[in-house]
């Protein structure tokens, strides 16, 4: 209906060119223009114009909703996973270690179906077997403290690699540092961790 | 320990601290913070060992082009044995070349012993047949017959190295150590640990187990013919016996929680004893893992571990390592092979402490190898007599790092892991002498475990 208002003049001056050529057919009636027609049919376009606005904006939020959850749940999992450090030849645990175990605490009790390895690790002084029972010690330790705010000890086992997988290859007291913890690993209920908020 | 001929003279002593050791239990520990007249020192015995010649071997039957190569197993293998001044190598024109034996010659040559030896027969049937002169009474000593499998059989250096050990067993009523391999982990370039033997005197270097992962601690059934190891499954630590012949292998059952490290072969070649650590109830257990029963608890934390036992060859006794005293202060203790009170053997002296780990029980002769701290930060080897309690400590290594050492079948050979300046290896040390080689240099090679004398394959 649109297109045919154009076409009319452009139809009538076709057929002034051509009018001495040959004999025209008779030009049709000129369409009759319902001005609330038209009216009712650019509301409807409007319409659909911000429905589909809305919808893009609903489905951005939605986008955006979903990387924050993701980003958060990364690092809720972040948190979960990150290493915790020793002093030389000691399994209790510092003050920062304990921090980082408390938020532990909170996601692992958002997320009851999270199990956990905890893996002992230690630097390379000290003889290779007492290392590896120094690793056990202080996966042992975490695992206390962990249990000892209600957690289930069903929930965590306990390894030792010793002295033989060192974050950081070198002999010096930074690398030591670095060699001296306790690594996680998600063993189960991993696509079920929770944000404690 | 009967050394033959040599004359037992204190070379060296040196008291590095007296005072400084004390074997106490613990709660005396807690009264007296030293026993005086504990010393640790170094005392080898004198440097004169008899002199013994081998006269260039010969061959009879086909056999001639192998005497030459049997000759020079032999004489490595009496160097190596520190028991002897070894003339071997001698040229054809000092000896006279003949297969008889002129003990004037050998007499003036400075020899005590002499070694004569032909190879006869070819292929897979040849036959040594050796003799020990004593050149001093001027007669056969000792004769023997040994069947030698075909040179390219894998068995045939491990049976020249049997003739070695019947040589210094001749010569000096002590067992060789010669027949025997040193079981050891070692790293490669993914990371991965992996459990591989070479012989005892370098050769045949080769690798036990293929896993992606880390594998420690191997210790040798008495027969020789299997070997324990801890790895890991799933993750977690495990005991697993292997048959070295067929690749069998068997796994300790895990009914505790915790990991299940350094196993140790009691001399029955049935029970294992072992450490439980990190689970509810640390400590030493045994289990009989031929009739898979009868696990007991030697010694339990909570709160510490014990760990690495070895048993007294009478099987008797566990030597074995504890923190009990304090997280850096392990220290090694000795108890029952049932369990029971424990002393400590390593000189433990209440709130100095010290660093001691790692002990190994002689096969013979009652001594007892842990390595041990003995200034800050750097590790030597150790021997404590049983005889007087560890009261008198022996320092065998004075430069680099060394740590974990294990016994030869002679019960005065012990191979440990040495760190130098040209990096890791395992170093061979005789106890008598002082006399150090290197077993395997520059590679990184952890807890060596030296077989028992390994008997002829079937």
């Amino acid at each position: 209906m649109i297109v045919r208002r154009f076409i009319v003049p452009v139809l009538a001056a076709t057929l002034v060119v051509g009018a001495c050529k040959k004999d025209p057919p008779p030009p049709p009636a000129p369409p009759m223009v319902d001005q609330d027609s038209l009216r009712a049919y650019q509301d409807s376009v409007r319409r659909a114009q911000e429905a589909e606005a809305e919808r893009q904006r609903q489905a951005d939020m939605e986008r955006q909703r979903e990387a924050e959850r993701l980003r958060a749940m990364a690092a809720v999992r972040a948190t979960l996973e990150e290493a915790i450090y020793f002093d030389y030849d000691e399994s209790q645990l510092r003050a920062d270690a304990q921090d980082l175990l408390r938020r532990k605490v909170d996601i692992l009790r958002a997320s009851p179906q999270v199990q956990l390895r905890i893996e002992g690790h230690a630097d390379e002084r000290g003889s290779t077997e007492y290392n590896l029972a120094l690793g056990n010690r202080r996966a042992e330790s975490v695992r206390q403290f962990l249990t000892g705010f209600g957690l289930s000890a069903a929930r965590f086992n306990i390894t030792s690699y010793g002295e033989e997988r060192p974050q950081v290859r070198a002999s010096n007291e930074s690398a030591w540092a670095r060699n001296r913890r306790a690594e996680f690993a998600i063993t189960a209920g991993a696509n079920a961790i929770n944000s404690p908020n | 320990m009967r050394s033959g001929g040599t004359t037992r003279a204190a070379l060296a002593a040196l008291v590095v601290g007296v005072g400084l050791a004390g074997a106490v239990t613990p709660g005396a520990a807690q009264q007296r913070d030293s026993i005086p007249g504990v010393t640790l020192g170094l005392t080898y015995e004198t440097a004169t060992q008899p002199a013994l010649a081998l006269q260039p071997f010969t061959g009879r039957l086909g056999g001639a082009a192998l005497a030459p190569q049997v000759e020079a197993i032999i004489g490595r293998d009496l160097r190596y044995s520190d028991r002897f001044t070894v003339m071997d190598s001698l040229p054809a024109t000092l000896t006279g070349g003949g297969a008889g034996v002129d003990y004037r010659l050998w007499d003036g040559l400075g020899a005590s012993w002499l070694v004569t030896g032909q190879v006869e027969g070819a292929g897979n049937e040849m036959v040594l047949v050796l003799e020990l002169h004593n050149v001093v009474y001027s007669q056969i000593a000792e004769r023997g017959r040994f069947f030698l499998p075909s040179p390219r059989s894998p068995d045939f250096r491990m049976a020249v190295h049997r003739v070695s050990d019947q040589i210094v067993e001749w010569a000096t009523g002590d067992p060789g150590m010669a027949a025997s391999r040193i079981a050891f982990s070692m790293l490669d370039s993914d990371g991965n640990k992996d459990i591989w033997l070479i012989d005892s005197d370098g050769e045949n270097l080769s690798r036990v187990t293929d896993n992606n992962d880390i594998s420690l601690s191997p210790t040798w059934h008495p027969s020789g013919e299997k070997i324990a190891y801890m790895t890991y499954v799933d993750g977690y630590q495990r005991i697993v016996e292997r048959n070295l012949a067929t690749g069998a292998q068997k796994e300790l059952p895990s009914v505790r929680g915790g990991g299940y490290i350094t196993p140790a072969y009691h001399p029955d070649g049935q029970t294992l004893a072992f450490s439980v650590s990190g689970g509810t109830r640390s400590g030493i257990f045994t289990y009989n893992i031929d009739r898979d029963c009868c696990l007991a608890q030697l010694s339990s934390g909570p709160g510490y571990d014990d760990l690495s036992p070895t048993f007294s060859p009478d099987g008797q006794w566990v030597a074995f390592n504890t923190n009990r005293f304090g997280s850096a202060v392990p220290q090694v203790m000795v108890m029952p092979a049932q369990g029971g009170s424990a002393q400590t053997l390593s000189p433990y002296s209440f709130g100095r402490g010290g660093y001691f780990s790692a002990p190994d029980w002689a096969p013979v002769g009652g001594l007892v190898a842990f390595h041990g701290a003995i200034r800050r930060g750097t590790y030597h080897i150790l021997v404590a007599d049983m005889k007087d309690g560890g009261r008198r400590l022996r320092q065998l290594t004075w430069e680099g790092n060394n740590e974990d050492p294990s016994w030869a079948p002679d019960g005065r050979h012990l191979v440990f892991v040495g760190e130098r300046r040209w990096g890791f290896g395992l170093l061979v040390v005789d106890v008598v002498t002082g006399r150090t080689r290197t077993l395997l240099g520059s590679r990184q090679v952890n807890v060596p475990a030296w077989s028992p004398t390994l008997p002829a394959s079937r």
